[in-house]
């Protein structure tokens, strides 16, 4: 039997850690992400959870240590945000680059103050992990789960990050579904590497550890390898994201893009995590209207789903993309993603970038409806000022 | 969708009161969303959280800006804190109050319903945390959530004897309730939002500390030890700026001579 519980966000990333028996988990604290690792050790002390909790000293540690659990061949688990999270950059090359399916949560803290925006994900953009971002209590939970599998799976063998806003998420309560542990074992079974590295085993390990890191070959290949990983990885995501679905009865679009009130769409914004639920609101009162236009959830932004757009962008006339985060420079950072995507197309859809919700700056549905009315008149062949807007 | 404001002060369980009241009213087959506003709190400073009640998944994510209800556990807050903003017409006030709606200092196109929450959390957790008291009431006023509901909420949150006597709140608080009256032909009192640079955090108050000046020995643990520098020297005796005191009786339990004692404000 499920069983429900009214829980915070954070509570649910707990839950996700304990249903998917992490067996090791590091924990440093730091706001917002403190009482996932407060609720770990309870459920340890309480017996619910057998895992090895280790409260290391830093971020880097917390990495590094997860790592080498996970490659001594047990489920690893570890959480941070913000600052947390950009300590830990260089040790998550190394987790990457070694094919270690550790899974972390962040639960996203701006790296310009407390509030939550994607600036901390966005700077670990090129380190080779998935990314997986969440819209809801119960969406942090299931994706949780999944990152396991996906992360596991032999086609795969990346760490994962699942990611929620902080404060919208990780400390607003609702009903979240707690699936059957039994079921969940059988979805995710024990995690097994052919290559533990262990003492006795150094002498058969060490061959490919040096192949992992590009000793005698070609010194491209270890980025070859993680690419071609991660574009196998969008397969994998999609097959075990139709698994979680019949099991549990919950997926999220095809696991990549989740797309909303998109059928005879003349134009579509695309969001991430929790503006996307709030657009979800905005969306439909504009539906009610009669204007024709969906949202695009943006649910794995690593492997970026180049193809899901493409196919999007040759049914729709636009493209209204909000980012939760900005490359100063250049710009929005999903804005960039997606257009470099839509280039190939022969006909290509109007693109427009807003940012909204930066250093936890509140999102409202009405802000999301400004959004997408000056999408919708830019795909009706109107002009709408300029391209560029900080809602 | 149902959507309801809390205003308290840091320590009185307003976040907490919002998450119980979330899981009772999940109990009675509610989908609901129960959101806390985080900043640099500590204990007396005003603190808001919102409720939204639906009947399937909620997905705004923004916060309540034009509530349904406003739910203050504390007396005084109103004086300080815009309370009734946005209130929408023929909303619902409940506050923590001594007297009836009418009396309560609030005034406007709305109805107040009260309860001495206050004293029914001294007569029973022997501290001033009202948020049980508060929803105790909640559930007599707007008949949203059941007793039955409320007290697997409380359980679960505290299992044990926390429990039980928040419990002995609730029920007191349920039956003492006073029902909402209409305020509309009062005129409401005026504040103004303070800004980080305003410092009276006078209302925030429970308990007011006196000096008696007869016993002190002007020793200073009182003037080192007050987290507010409320509290200056004069002719070496302390003496203490009420504007700047949040009553939190720091100087009373450090005072060797017990010149300081703690006296509860009237309201």
């Amino acid at each position: 039997m499920a069983q429900w519980e009214v829980m915070v966000g954070n509570k649910a990333v707990a839950y996700a850690a304990k249903i998917a028996r992490a067996g090791y988990i590091s924990a440093f604290p730091i706001t917002p992400q403190t009482t996932i690792v407060q609720y770990l050790s309870d459920m340890i002390a309480n017996g619910e959870l057998d895992a090895e909790y280790v409260t290391v000293e830093g971020e880097l540690t917390a990495q590094a240590s997860a790592f080498t659990a996970s490659a001594a061949g047990v489920r690893a688990f570890t959480a941070t945000s913000g600052p947390g999270l950009l300590y830990m950059h260089h040790p998550m090359h190394v987790t990457a680059g070694s094919r270690l399916p550790v899974v972390m949560a962040v639960v996203h803290r701006s790296v310009k103050g407390m509030q939550p925006d994607h600036s901390d994900m966005m700077a670990q953009r090129d380190t080779g992990w998935m990314m997986f971002e969440c819209e809801h209590s119960q969406e942090l939970l299931d994706t949780g789960i999944m990152a396991y599998k996906i992360a596991e799976d032999e086609r795969v063998r990346l760490p994962a990050i699942f990611a929620g806003d902080g404060y919208i998420l990780s400390y607003t309560a609702e009903p979240v579904e707690l699936p059957p542990q039994e079921e969940v074992d059988e979805f995710l079974p024990p995690y097994q590497t052919e290559w533990p590295l262990l003492p006795e085993k150094m002498n058969q390990v060490l061959p490919f550890m040096m192949k992992q890191f590009g000793f005698g070959g070609d010194p491209q290949d270890p980025w070859k390898r993680q690419q071609k990983a991660m574009e196998e990885a969008k397969t994998v995501i999609r097959e075990v994201n139709d698994e979680y679905g019949k099991r549990f009865g919950r997926s999220y679009g095809n696991g990549l893009v989740e797309e909303y009130m998109c059928e005879d769409a003349d134009a579509v914004i695309v969001a991430m995590g929790t503006i996307a639920s709030t657009a979800r609101t905005a969306i439909l009162n504009l539906r009610k209207e009669g204007k024709n236009i969906g949202l695009v959830k943006l649910k794995s932004f690593k492997p970026f789903p180049a193809e899901e757009f493409q196919r999007i962008g040759k049914e729709v006339k636009a493209l209204g993309v909000v980012d939760r985060n900005i490359s100063c420079g250049s710009g929005g950072i999903v804005f960039g993603e997606i257009r470099n995507s839509l280039y190939d197309l022969d006909e290509r859809p109007r693109t427009l970038q807003f940012y909204a919700g930066l250093i936890g700056k509140e999102v409202k549905v009405g802000d999301i409806e400004k959004v997408a009315e000056k999408t919708m008149r830019v795909a009706e062949g109107g002009e709408a000022g300029p391209v560029v807007e900080w809602v | 969708m149902i959507e309801i404001r809390f205003h308290g002060r840091g320590g009185q369980g307003a976040v907490t009161g919002v998450r119980v009241l979330a899981t009772a009213l999940y109990y009675e087959g509610k989908f609901t969303q129960g959101i806390p506003m985080y900043g640099t709190e500590r204990r007396g400073a005003p603190v808001t959280s919102f409720l939204r009640v639906g009947e399937e998944r909620i997905n705004e994510r923004d916060l309540v800006h034009e509530p349904d209800m406003v739910v203050i556990l504390d007396p005084l807050l109103g004086q300080t804190v815009p309370v009734t903003d946005g209130l929408r017409e023929g909303g619902l006030v409940l506050i923590n109050h001594p007297r009836g709606g009418r009396d309560a200092g609030l005034g406007g196109p709305f109805k107040v319903a009260t309860v001495d929450a206050t004293r029914i959390a001294m007569e029973t957790l022997r501290r001033p945390i009202t948020n049980t008291a508060i929803i105790g009431a909640f559930a007599k006023v707007t008949g949203m959530v059941t007793i039955e509901s409320l007290e697997k909420a409380v359980m679960k949150q505290w299992p044990g004897l926390v429990g039980e006597i928040n419990m002995r709140a609730v029920r007191k608080a349920y039956e003492e309730a006073n029902m909402p009256v209409d305020v509309s032909d009062i005129e409401g009192v005026k504040v103004r939002q303070l800004g980080m640079m305003d410092r009276d955090v006078s209302s925030w108050r429970l308990f007011r500390p006196e000096i008696d000046a007869e016993k002190c020995v002007g020793c200073r643990r009182c003037y080192i030890f007050c987290p507010e520098v409320a509290i200056s020297m004069v002719d070496d005796k302390a003496q203490i700026n009420y504007k700047h005191c949040k009553g939190c009786g720091i100087c009373a339990e450090e005072c060797p001579t017990e010149a300081i004692e703690l006296k509860q404000e009237e309201i």
